[in-house]
């Protein structure tokens, strides 16, 4: 492919999965499908992930259940672990994957935090990473000592500042005390952390010695110029949603490089992880139908009419799944806090103008749209085809892997580990073998970015 | 009969409970905070045959600037041991004082999820205004108070859903039943959680609370809580200088929980040298400067493991109506890597050849060890009184 030329002819594909903690796309009424809270199904996923050589494992967070129109919300999987604690749990029976938490900064204690990060850290023997999201809704906040306190223009101003006090005291310990015995020294004393601005008040002589990757890595999710910048300024790893269009990946990494070049780092100092899903089968065709199959059945009559009512603001429950959009504009100007922050403010009656006309254009019905609406993530194919698209990904420089939402658990990761990793692996993409224990070295990343001079990377 | 089994608990944090552990020891900060050395502590305890282990934490540490009071959060701790384990309950020790209630809920859900039933959580309270520089908060000043209104709304999100609220109903599509999730809705003095928590009710219902005497306030009745004030902690854990000070103590801490144990410090002979010996040592190696001391408040047993098994016997054996002094103790270990061999070897053997304690059963639930009923649902209008009408 000309258009995409190979910039990176030796790259190699990295995985990581995603274990969907709130969803809809989690074929749950599959024979097939396990329990959704059961540790056993943790288990399974990630002895799995280790078993095809991933990269790391994620967790996410959300700090209350969803609600539609006042009512919690009774259509999607719910009913998550505490990430730091199931992942510490998942530590000791894992020797090599990475272990990624996702946590809030508004709504938890700088303090606090970064010492249960920095304690999942040593454990794992230096696997843990921190999914830094922020909030700032009240109707979150309902379930904090502060409430909604926090003014929306300040949450990435926050999560920096809780950031920067993490990393103080991750390098509060001196040098040595938490690596390996006869590693190094463990002289020294302890620094004392001291932090006074307009968010934060904080004094405190931290406990957590050091793990072998030095500090967990960062990854972050926000898609926004500011959220970009952050990650710019900040992360290891975006978690993008740019997985389905290679050029819009690719305008993506080339946005994400350039930011980071201003942000004074090397350019490929931030790897790009898009979330995807993959199904493989027999044959082309055979892929395309369970392809279908999936799709169909992730969006059920209930769950499409509840995606569009949410929009319209309105219970549609009455309406028919494969009928035809409401006639009418939606009743609400913008979407609330109920369904999480990621759509948080959006306008319905431009979503609403959208969906309308692709629905006329493609002649869809309700359950079709959104079932279209969802269809655009990930790749599907035989074995041997997602792994060539996979490769051209990585080595166009798009990406520099793939953070899988299985669409079903615990078996979902099967096909990708049995089938289509031994492809990668034979087009040598693809490890045989984990070559370190710690997630900075799994990913090729540097020291962290507070100890470049001090230290090299694990 | 008793009618629960004689708890033996232990506390398993770091190179020991005295100050000085560290010290002694020699242990480095990398030695103190390895998942290995932890992993290998715990199942001692639980080959040994002891019903918890507690794990000891703070957010500062007991000497400030020293690398060897290094300390790792106890929440991930006792996860971490969950899975290496299968019978021994694991019980971190969460202030009340200064975490945010819905995520210690969350958390300690989760860790008796991964522990299949074996987690407790010992609701303390953090005295020092330290701790509350570092969380960047005012000093909180009725500590007991704060800790009542934390248990209480941490015992309400546990609840808040049913056991069986995941339904899966194919047919309409919900996955979840929403009549059987509950908002708390609680309002305490200082703080307010509207709920539901985001993690399902624990499989215990409820994980087994303890504290020491006096930390937490009991209940208070209030319009939106009409009916008997509950009682909010478990397993009350005393102190006293003499034994029967601590047993008067434990007499009076059972009118206000289920079970009521003795904390009980122990520096036993070992290697060669006696208990006193071993005292004298650490005190003299206590470091300048450290913030909490060997807590004098608790029972002290210094001396031979045959001493030991006699005081636990005599805690343990019924008096002639029937009713043990005491529901159990536990141990805080000088060093544990001095003390836990001994009580392995010497002293929880010998309590069990007498049929005076039992190892806790592979499986079995931390309130089943304690001899604790699983409790019902507070918002289960199912209620066995509602059942019986059915």
């Amino acid at each position: 492919m000309t258009e995409f030329p190979i910039t990176r002819p030796h790259a190699q594909v990295h995985f990581g999965v995603f274990f969907q903690g709130v969803n809809h796309t989690t074929v749950w009424s599959d024979p097939e499908s396990g329990s959704q809270t059961d540790f056993a199904t943790f288990e399974r996923v990630i002895r799995t992930a280790e078993r095809g050589l991933f990269d790391a494992f994620f967790l996410g967070e959300g700090l209350r259940l969803r609600e539609s129109r006042g009512a919690l919300h009774d259509l999607d999987v719910v009913g998550r672990p505490d990430a730091i604690t199931q992942l510490a749990a998942l530590a000791a029976i894992t020797t090599h994957i990475g272990l990624v938490a996702t946590q809030n900064t508004t709504y938890s204690d700088p303090a606090e935090l970064a010492r249960r990060l920095q304690s999942l850290d040593v454990l794992s023997g230096g696997r843990a990473a921190w999914n830094v999201v922020t909030t700032d809704n009240a109707w979150t906040g309902a379930n904090f000592r502060r409430g909604g306190y926090l003014d929306h223009a300040l949450r990435y101003e926050r999560a920096q500042g809780q950031l920067n006090i993490a990393r103080q005291i991750w390098d509060a310990f001196p040098d040595g005390t938490g690596a390996p015995a006869g590693s190094g020294s463990s002289d020294g004393t302890v620094a004392h952390v001291s932090e006074h601005s307009a968010l934060f008040e904080v004094e405190l002589d931290p406990t957590t010695p050091r793990s072998p990757q030095g500090h967990p890595i960062i990854f972050q999710a926000g898609d926004s110029p500011q959220g970009r910048d952050f990650a710019a300024a900040n992360a290891d790893v975006i978690f993008s949603r740019h997985g389905s269009v290679l050029a819009d990946a690719l305008e993506f990494a080339a946005d994400v490089r350039r930011r980071a070049v201003a942000a004074g780092r090397p350019e490929d100092d931030v790897k790009i992880f898009p979330g995807t899903g993959i199904i493989v089968g027999d044959t082309p065709a055979d892929a395309e139908e369970r392809a279908r199959w999936v799709r169909w059945n992730q969006v059920t009559p209930a769950t499409a009419l509840s995606i569009v009512g949410n929009i319209w603001g309105e219970d549609l429950s009455g309406y028919d799944p494969d009928g035809p959009l409401p006639a009418h504009d939606p009743v609400v100007e913008e979407l609330g806090g109920e369904r999480g922050s990621s759509t948080t403010g959006a306008r319905t009656r431009e979503i609403a103008a959208q969906w309308r006309a692709l629905a006329e254009a493609e002649h869809l019905s309700i359950r079709e749209l959104v079932i279209r609406n969802n269809s655009e993530r990930g790749f599907q194919g035989t074995p041997t085809s997602v792994a060539e698209d996979l490769i051209r990904w990585v080595r166009t420089g798009a990406v520099d892997g793939f953070n899988i939402s299985p669409w079903i658990v615990p078996s979902g990761l099967d096909d990708i580990v049995d089938r289509v990793v031994p492809e990668l692996q034979e087009r040598g993409a693809y490890p045989t073998s984990y070559t370190g224990t710690t997630l900075r070295h799994h990913l090729g990343l540097r020291a962290p970015l507070t100890r470049r001079t001090a230290v090299g990377a694990a | 009969m008793p009618s629960s089994p004689f708890f033996v608990g232990l506390d398993a944090d770091g190179a020991g409970a005295h100050p000085a552990a560290a010290a002694v020891t020699g242990l480095s900060g990398a030695d103190l905070v390895s998942g290995a050395r932890l992993a290998r502590t715990v199942r001692q305890a639980e080959n040994a045959g002891l019903t918890f282990v507690s794990f000891a934490d703070a957010l500062l540490p007991a000497v400030p600037g020293s690398p060897a009071a290094a300390r790792l959060d106890s929440v991930t701790r006792a996860a971490f041991v969950s899975r290496t384990t299968t019978a021994i309950g694991l019980v971190p020790q969460v202030p009340t004082t200064y975490p945010e209630p819905f995520h210690v809920a969350a958390q300690l859900a989760s860790l008796d999820i991964a522990a299949a039933g074996r987690g407790g959580w010992v609701a303390s309270v953090t005295r020092d205004a330290a701790t509350a520089d570092a969380y960047g908060r005012a000093v909180v000043g009725d500590l007991a108070r704060e800790a009542r209104d934390v248990v209480q709304v941490v015992r309400d999100l546990w609840d808040s859903w049913e056991d069986d609220a995941v339904v899966r109903d194919v047919a309409t599509g919900r996955y979840i039943d929403r009549d059987r999730l509950h908002y708390v809705d609680f309002v305490g003095e200082s703080f307010s959680v509207k709920g539901p928590l985001i993690t399902p009710r624990p499989p215990q219902g409820q994980l087994v609370v303890l504290a020491a005497d006096g930390d937490v306030a009991p209940a208070v009745g209030s319009p939106a809580r009409p009916g008997p004030a509950e009682q909010l902690v478990d397993v009350t854990l005393v102190g006293g200088a003499g034994v029967s000070t601590a047993i008067g103590n434990a007499a009076a801490a059972r009118e206000r929980s289920p079970l009521a144990g003795i904390n009980i410090e122990v520096v036993l002979d070992a290697g060669g040298r006696t208990g006193a010996e071993r005292l004298a040592e650490l005190r003299a190696s206590t470091p300048a400067g450290v913030r909490s001391t060997w807590d004098t408040r608790a029972l002290q047993h210094v001396g031979s493991a045959a001493g030991l098994v006699q005081l636990l016997t005599d805690l343990a054996t019924p008096g002639p109506d029937g009713h043990r002094p005491v529901d159990g103790v536990r141990l805080l270990p000088a060093v544990l890597d001095v003390d836990l061999p001994v009580l392995a070897r010497d002293v929880l053997p010998t309590l069990r050849a007498a049929r005076l304690v039992a190892a806790p059963r592979p499986g079995a639930t931390l309130r089943e060890s304690l001899g604790l009923p699983r409790p019902a649902n507070r918002y289960d209008v199912r209620a066995p009184a509602a059942a019986v009408s059915v």
